[in-house]
């Protein structure tokens, strides 16, 4: 392995490296938040950066187990930026609440690296690693407030749920691998999109299970809106966006160059599940008077939109996947921010009444959440529309015309709750109201910035996609390659 | 090594896992789900070992392993977090405890049974 | 060149600033808002110099900032073209704009919401100016909407006042109309030319449709639609009366100045369409004919002074859209600059007036004001002359006669919109005068009085009003002296003028289409319209006799309350199609197609619960979903 090899291993190695490192912080640091904090950020940053040193070395494979290319990097910038984002978010969040929150940094890079790792896995045993890397801090962080009853639960009724998908996940590999003989990934895949036996196919099947749990969607979703509920408000954010996002990125790349998107069984299969989660989550989301669990069952519907780019397949299909995420994520993470910001020490910000009148109070925070909202209804000049377009460009591309119209009836459905939300943050705060807070606290200045930043990038985005779109269509070239060099 | 057909190794854990499965969707206690959960990982393990056998490779085996290391932190978290919800199922009354009063005893069945609460809310009784 | 991007963007930010900072206090939303405009205002003067100092090849370039979407072989860039007509427009929109602002400091003051009325005039000069420079239709469109919305929120400022909203969703509705009609067009040319490019559809349009072709002609006509709509011309003109309850200043910049003659930008700056289409620009002609004496004669009855503008608004427009059916589109560029002068003059000088009594829009309460309010009337005058076209002031009289000798020359058809503007011109002089001497002639000892007196306040008759301030007086000096010397820019050449403003404008848009006329024709036209609106000050002088009788009441019955109300295209419009949609409304109660709609709505409400009934908050329940999802998924993938 040649210098340049190791360089494109960097990332990885100081997200791990720089997570021991927020250990011995917390073991021995004086303001252990603090520190915790600072030496996470740190680690964060410095992934980020190392991934334009690594960025040239791409694309190679790491063993059998990793294949570091444009778009796992990408896809780690992804994730990393998030981390990031939420770490801003959680700063003042968990500093109200207690002395001893440092582990939730750790946590947090340690499923960040499960993120990366699983982004650029190629074989069933890294992809499982990164899975459970992910998995196991998430357990903790949806439980961190050990005080709130809610939370403990759910992090149990996540630990269950988690461990049966996974079981149906590995099982599902197991079969694959009992017929192909081989962990890797694409082999796996490519078996499924030719005459496959029934092995195989019950295996996918099965594998189909775990990966729509982690990705919440339908009829895989339930736990969705109870998780959400009840994690903090940073640790849903992650959970929304980050963990998501790295399991949507592993389906693109290893199953749609292999064209088990496009045709066969489980072209069918994906198509039924993005078009039930779409329905499923809108629906859901309508009568929601509780902006986290709303959020929880937009995302259920926005993963169904990134199916239909998912189906579509081709270049085309996996550029629109990553932009939408893009758009997803800074559209989400917005939301969050404004939520995790607004949280007093009393009491989460999740009721919608909670909101009336936030345009008077916070001006910014309602303007950026609105900006927020309005791009996850999809509406023009935000990132939120731009990621629609390209999806209803792929799929018309693919001549999915179903799914297509099913997506624009759900766009439609999907603007009633939104605008629900957005009307609130302008009408008058009720009178003594239900949980409207008087006076509200000011906005933490981190949490403030995470919002702004994400709020600009939605408007940046949505108005000036041009060049992020070509650099996206770029990096989904590189796949397209990839899977052709490794046949 | 005798040449067993895999079909029967498979078998097996198809059985093991479904067991597990169903373990879970009639068991009410938290301990119980925890081990439900670990025959149904435990039977995908052993599906990779019969498929490792059937190539003649490792890979089966290491597969295992991982398997087990991290059931092993599942299971370490999920424990950790019955001990915690332990201390705040109904019967452990918080205010008496801030009162300084001695903690009332934990009753044993609300903690292991995820529904009691929502049953003891309804008003509903079980034997 | 990039500067010009600067011109939108300045109020663009001052809007967006001034949102953000709801709270801040209403001043420095003012200096925000009037320092935006300000600053587009010398962007724009700087892109004029430099344009009008480069050789005149040079004058038009494009700037595309983005590309925004690209669909196929559509894209829709955010670009901007700049060129003589799109100068012409961001000078008229900044200057008056930024006159305005200056203007509304003063005269908004302690109003509620101060800072909130800032920010959507700014969003509007911001929307204004994205609408002139745009270089493709879509962006076009976007302005387009943007104006339609701020005007829909000025005119409903004070919101409190249920006949405001009233007045306000009536101006949106109706240019709604128009709107849509606009919207079909860009869909139609967009599929039919493969492109959103203004001169890119004007070119490709050239080559692909013959003359008077049908397709040409529906085109023309559905983009005519919406500028009807905007520019409050027959038969979607109803609203712009309505619209006065806005603040003046907003009646000034929006309803008199800029929105309004959206509509004659439109239809000039896709002449080509037009010059293909000659039925539909001959329809704009009559169009323009028929307004300005619709119009003009309902001014005629008015006794609410900004009603008396604002049918004078929808008059004047009448004659720039007879410009621009005859082919005249500098002229009528050139009417549409100098109209925005002295029509926001009139205003804001009414805005004065209107302050100074104590929020009093009847004339016949005002009277005798000459004395009272010395400033406001030599202004006043001056804004009336050039209404009228009368010759020491050269704005009107340089615009319009070359508009009306224009009709003269143009041929058959010609000679009958000639008459028609000729009466327009008499009618013109007419009202204006009227109003004129109503509000300030006289000794006005008994309304004004009456009117003061029931206010109580401590003027005497005859004793001068409150002075307005500088920020009032200063705008309103800077748009009197536009009036006084603006024609000259392109004088009649008869009267040894040059046509500077032409040639300028010749480099964007195609020439007049036939010779000149001899000159000593131009000159008898001059004197003939000279004649005509003398007599109608003689006219106006009469009526003005007439309402001092004693006794006299303002018109409000028969045939004058008819003409009063706008020739009950209200009346008419509503039997038409208000009626009929109240009947059906009320028939159809129990709504057939509302039940399918409603029955969407409710069934997903009704399959909301079901779904949420799933969400128990029970591991068992869960697994379950998953068990049973896994088996589907298994079945799925063998059964297919």
């Amino acid at each position: 392995m040649s210098a340049s090899g190791y360089l494109g291993l960097l990332p990885l190695a100081i997200l791990a490296g720089s997570a021991i490192l927020v250990l011995f912080g917390l073991a021995f640091a004086r303001q252990r938040y603090e520190t915790a904090f600072a030496l996470s950020m740190a680690g964060l940053v410095a992934a980020l950066a190392s991934l334009f040193f690594a960025w040239t070395g791409a694309p190679q494979r790491f063993t059998a187990l990793l294949v570091l290319d444009h778009f796992a990097y990408l896809s780690m910038a992804l994730s990393i930026g998030a981390t990031i984002v939420v770490e801003f978010m959680s700063f003042a969040y968990f500093r109200a609440r207690r002395e001893e929150n440092g582990e939730f940094y750790f946590l947090l890079q340690l499923a960040c690296l499960g993120c990366a790792v699983l982004a650029s896995s190629s074989s069933f045993a890294s992809f499982f690693l990164g899975l459970e890397l992910l998995s196991t801090p998430l357990f903790t962080l949806i439980g961190y407030r050990r005080e709130r009853e809610a939370g403990l639960r759910s992090a149990f009724m996540y630990l269950i749920l988690a461990g049966v998908s996974s079981a149906f996940l590995l099982f599902g590999m197991a079969l694959v691998y009992l017929e192909t003989g081989s962990l890797d990934i694409t082999t796996a895949a490519r078996a499924a999109s030719g005459s496959a036996s029934f092995t195989v196919l019950a295996g996918l099947a099965l594998m189909t299970v775990g990966i729509g749990f982690k990705l919440a969607v339908a009829p895989f979703h339930v736990w969705t809106p109870d998780i959400y509920d009840a994690a903090p408000a940073p640790a849903t954010a992650f959970i929304a966006t980050a963990s998501k996002g790295a399991m949507a990125i592993l389906l693109v790349r290893f199953f749609a160059p292999a064209g088990i998107a496009g045709a066969g069984p489980f072209a069918w299969i994906f198509a039924a599940i993005a078009g039930i989660s779409m329905f499923t989550g809108n629906i859901l989301a309508l009568r929601e008077g509780n902006l986290k669990r709303l959020l929880a069952y937009s995302s259920i519907a926005h993963l169904g939109y990134i199916l239909v780019a998912f189906v579509a397949s081709g270049n085309q299909g996996s550029a629109a996947v990553s932009f939408y995420l893009v758009a997803y994520f800074v559209s989400n993470l917005a939301a969050f921010a404004a939520v995790a910001g607004l949280s007093t020490n009393e009491a989460e910000a999740d009721s919608i009444e909670h909101y009336r009148g936030l345009a008077k109070g916070h001006p910014w925070a309602a303007a950026a959440l609105t900006a927020s909202l309005l791009s996850l209804a999809g509406l023009p000049l935000t990132a939120g529309f731009m990621g629609k377009f390209v999806i209803f460009e792929a799929g018309a591309g693919a001549f999915l015309w179903v799914l297509v119209v099913i997506l624009a009836v759900n766009s439609t459905i999907s603007i009633f709750y939104y605008l629900r939300v957005v009307s609130a943050l302008y009408r008058p705060a009720s009178e003594a109201g239900t949980g409207s807070m008087s006076p509200r606290p000011a906005m933490p200045a981190l949490a403030a910035i995470a919002l702004a930043a994400m709020a600009i990038a939605i408007i940046v985005i949505g108005a000036m996609p041009g060049s992020l779109m070509a650099f996206i269509r770029e990096v989904a070239r590189d796949i397209a390659s990839n899977a052709a060099a490794a046949l | 090594m005798a040449a067993v057909s895999f079909e029967y190794g498979l078998a097996l854990a198809a059985i093991l896992f479904i067991l597990g499965l169903v373990g879970l969707l009639t068991r009410r206690s938290l301990v119980f789900m925890l081990l439900c959960v670990e025959i149904m990982l435990n039977a995908a393990g052993f599906a990779f070992i019969v498929a490792g056998a059937r190539w003649g490779g490792a890979d089966g085996q290491v597969m295992f392993i991982f398997l087990l290391t991290m059931a092993a932190a599942e299971v370490a978290v999920g424990l950790a977090l019955i001990l915690v919800l332990s201390g705040r199922v109904p019967g452990a009354v918080p205010d008496e405890a801030a009162a300084g009063g001695e903690p009332a005893p934990v009753d044993m069945r609300s903690l292991l049974d995820t529904d009691y609460q929502k049953d003891a809310q309804a008003g509903r009784t079980r034997p | 060149m990039s500067i010009v991007a600067l011109i939108p963007a300045f109020p663009f930010a001052g809007a967006l600033l001034i949102f953000l900072g709801w709270r801040m206090k209403g001043r420095t939303a003012a200096i925000i808002g009037s320092a935006a405009v300000g600053l587009s205002m010398a962007s724009a003067i700087t892109l004029a110099s430099i344009s009008s100092l480069s050789p005149q090849s040079g004058s038009a370039f494009g700037l595309v900032l983005w590309n925004w979407l690209q669909v196929g072989s559509i894209s829709v860039p955010i670009g901007l073209a700049v060129d003589a007509l799109s100068i012409v427009m961001c000078l008229v929109v900044t200057v008056v704009g930024f006159l305005i602002h200056l203007y509304s400091v003063d005269h908004m003051a302690g109003e509620e919401g101060y800072g909130r009325f800032f920010g959507y005039m700014n969003l509007f000069v911001g929307s204004m100016l994205t609408l002139v420079l745009a270089d493709n239709l879509l962006l076009l469109y976007l302005g387009w909407e943007g104006v339609g919305l701020c005007s829909y929120l000025l005119i409903g400022f004070w919101y409190r006042e249920s006949a405001n909203g009233r007045a306000a969703r009536k101006a949106f509705i109706v240019t709604r109309i128009g709107d849509i009609s606009l919207l079909v067009g860009i869909f139609l040319l967009a599929t039919s030319l493969g492109s959103l490019d203004i001169q890119e559809i004007g070119r490709r349009a050239a080559s692909a449709w013959p003359l008077g072709s049908p397709i040409a002609s529906l085109a023309a006509a559905l983009v005519l639609g919406g500028a009807l709509g905007k520019s409050a011309q027959l038969p979607l003109h109803t609203w712009l009366p309505d619209a006065m309850a806005g603040p003046s200043p907003v009646s000034a910049l929006i309803h008199a100045a800029t929105m309004v003659t959206a509509g004659v930008y439109l239809v000039a700056r896709t002449n080509a369409l037009f010059a293909l289409a000659p039925a539909v620009q001959l329809a704009v002609a009559i169009i323009g004919a028929a307004t300005l004496l619709v119009a003009g004669w309902s001014a005629l009855f008015q006794t609410d002074i900004k009603r008396v503008l604002a049918y004078s608004t929808m008059s004047q427009i009448g004659y720039m859209f007879l410009a621009l059916g005859l082919g005249a589109w500098t002229g009528a560029i050139f009417h549409l600059a100098m109209h925005a002068f002295f029509k926001a003059l009139l205003f804001l000088t009414a805005g004065v007036i209107i302050n100074a009594l104590h929020h009093e829009h009847d004339i016949f309460k005002m009277g005798g004001l000459a004395r009272r309010m010395p400033f406001a009337f030599w202004v006043f005058l001056i804004g009336s002359l050039g209404l009228t076209a009368l010759p020491p002031v050269t704005s009107g009289f340089a615009s319009k006669d070359a508009i009306v000798a224009r009709a003269w020359t143009s041929g058959d058809p010609g000679h009958l919109l000639w008459i028609a503007a000729m009466l327009g011109v008499l009618i013109t002089s007419a009202y204006t005068f009227r109003l004129l001497f109503v509000v300030f002639a006289g000794r006005g000892a008994s309304a004004a009085n009456a009117a003061n007196a029931a206010h109580g306040s401590a003027h005497e008759g005859g004793q001068e009003l409150a002075r307005p301030g500088p920020l009032l007086t200063i705008p309103l000096g800077i748009l009197a002296f536009f009036c006084l010397i603006g024609g000259l820019v392109d004088f009649p050449r008869i009267l040894g003028g040059v046509p500077w403003f032409g040639t300028f404008l010749g480099t964007a848009l195609p020439p007049a289409r036939e010779a000149e006329a001899g000159g000593g024709s131009e000159l008898a036209l001059a004197l003939a319209s000279l004649g005509t609106s003398l007599m109608g000050i003689l006219i106006g002088a009469l009526l003005w006799r007439r309402s001092l009788k004693p006794g006299f009441v303002s018109p409000s019955s028969g045939i004058a309350s008819f003409f009063k109300k706008g020739w009950g295209f209200d009346r008419i419009y509503a039997v038409l199609f208000q009626t009929p949609f109240e009947w059906l409304c009320r028939v159809n109660r129990r709504d057939a197609v509302n039940l399918a709609s409603n029955g969407i709505g409710t069934a997903n409400l009704a399959f909301s619960r079901v779904l949420r009934s799933s969400q128990t908050g029970m591991i068992r329940w869960y697994v379950a979903f998953l068990a049973v999802g896994g088996a589907l998924v298994i079945a799925a993938a063998v059964i297919l």
